[in-house]
């Protein structure tokens, strides 16, 4: 992955979100491909849903730990696992 | 009797998530015929998340066929991960196909992971340095596989099993500009070359659930976070009222079959 060298103390830039949105895919801690990360005036967000609560730690865990300048905002959820109450009929 | 066909993809198994599915999936036996699983079972593609795997859905009282995603290859460990879920007997396809006999009728279902490439007027083209053409080398053989797998099976409702998506109209909700790496154009032209009834798919974690081939087949995105439930569940016949196209069972898969 390539390393960005100066997060300085500014708004986030996109070479940031860039190593952000590779290093949730490319991290063998994190391996998520379903995180969208958007770049608003105060800090990044990171949404999207996880098949675990522990998941989601794992990632605010480890952008943390990658870019502790960035300010970093979450909305991830756990998707939901009940059986269907509803059927699709195709004929 | 319709056909009842279950299926989920992207369920992403580790052991943090082994259990979850589990409480939907033992309601199974009385509700489908069959379970198919559109890939990225596993987080990295490991034999011991294909082992979660086979916790989770091996031994349900239904058949279980599965095909593999990108993440199921990441470490490298293809035929560990397969022999994982063959032990468990999950039936793991690619470029072929089987045929079970349910109750109301065989169901032929072919799969194949699939591959990116891209949508018709806007995909990779085989020309130019080597690595584009292996790309778009991967895409044509895997689709091809797929139509091969589809126009051989013998069966009263032929079903379509990939990964990657078919058609653009499931992916509606992703960035446009990642399309190319969602799926590709030939297995939607692989799926039009048979008479296939109901083509499924995943990877799309941010798509929709319906859309059709340009033939006019029903194409279904059932990624995890798509559908937002262990598996969702549809019911294949010819003799179903037209009425009830894309309609929903009033009183949901408890009710019996009328």
């Amino acid at each position: 992955m390539t390393t960005h060298r100066d997060y300085g103390t500014g708004p986030p830039d996109e070479y940031v979100e860039a190593e952000i949105h590779r290093m949730l895919t490319e991290d063998p801690a994190v391996a998520e491909q379903g995180i969208t990360v958007v770049r608003r005036e105060r800090a990044l967000v990171l949404s999207g849903e996880v098949e675990s609560a522990h998941r989601r730690e794992e990632i605010l865990r480890r952008v943390a730990e990658r870019f502790p300048d960035v300010p970093i905002t979450t909305d991830i959820g756990v998707i939901r696992a009940q059986a269907p109450t509803e059927i699709e009929q195709l004929p | 009797m319709a056909i009842r066909i279950a299926a989920v993809g992207d369920v992403h198994m580790d052991e943090d998530v082994v259990g979850r599915f589990r409480p939907a999936l033992e309601q199974l036996p009385g509700s489908a015929d069959v379970l198919l699983l559109a890939g990225d079972l596993t987080r990295h593609g490991t034999e011991d998340e294909a082992r979660c795997v086979a916790r989770e859905f091996g031994g349900l009282g239904v058949p279980v066929i599965a095909v593999l995603g990108n993440h199921d290859h990441q470490c490298d460990q293809v035929p560990q991960v397969v022999g994982a879920l063959e032990e468990a007997g999950i039936i793991v396809l690619e470029g072929n196909g089987v045929v079970l006999d349910c109750v109301g009728g065989r169901l032929g279902v072919a799969g194949v992971k699939g591959f990116g490439g891209g949508f018709a007027g806007r995909c990779a083209s085989d020309f130019g340095e080597p690595e584009m053409k292996a790309f778009v080398h991967t895409t044509t053989e895997s689709a091809d596989r797929l139509g091969e797998a589809l126009q051989s099976l013998e069966c009263d409702m032929l079903v379509a099993l990939t990964h990657y998506s078919p058609v653009p109209d499931t992916l509606a909700g992703e960035p446009l500009e990642i399309y190319p790496f969602l799926g590709c154009y030939q297995l939607g032209q692989a799926i039009d070359s048979a008479p296939t009834a109901l083509a499924l798919h995943g990877h799309a974690h941010h798509g929709s659930e319906r859309g059709t081939t340009p033939a006019g087949i029903r194409v279904r995105n059932v990624a995890h976070p798509v559908i937002k439930q262990a598996y969702s569940v549809y019911h294949l016949g010819d003799h179903l009222d037209q009425a009830q196209v894309s309609g929903v069972g009033a009183g949901g898969i408890q009710q019996p079959w009328s």
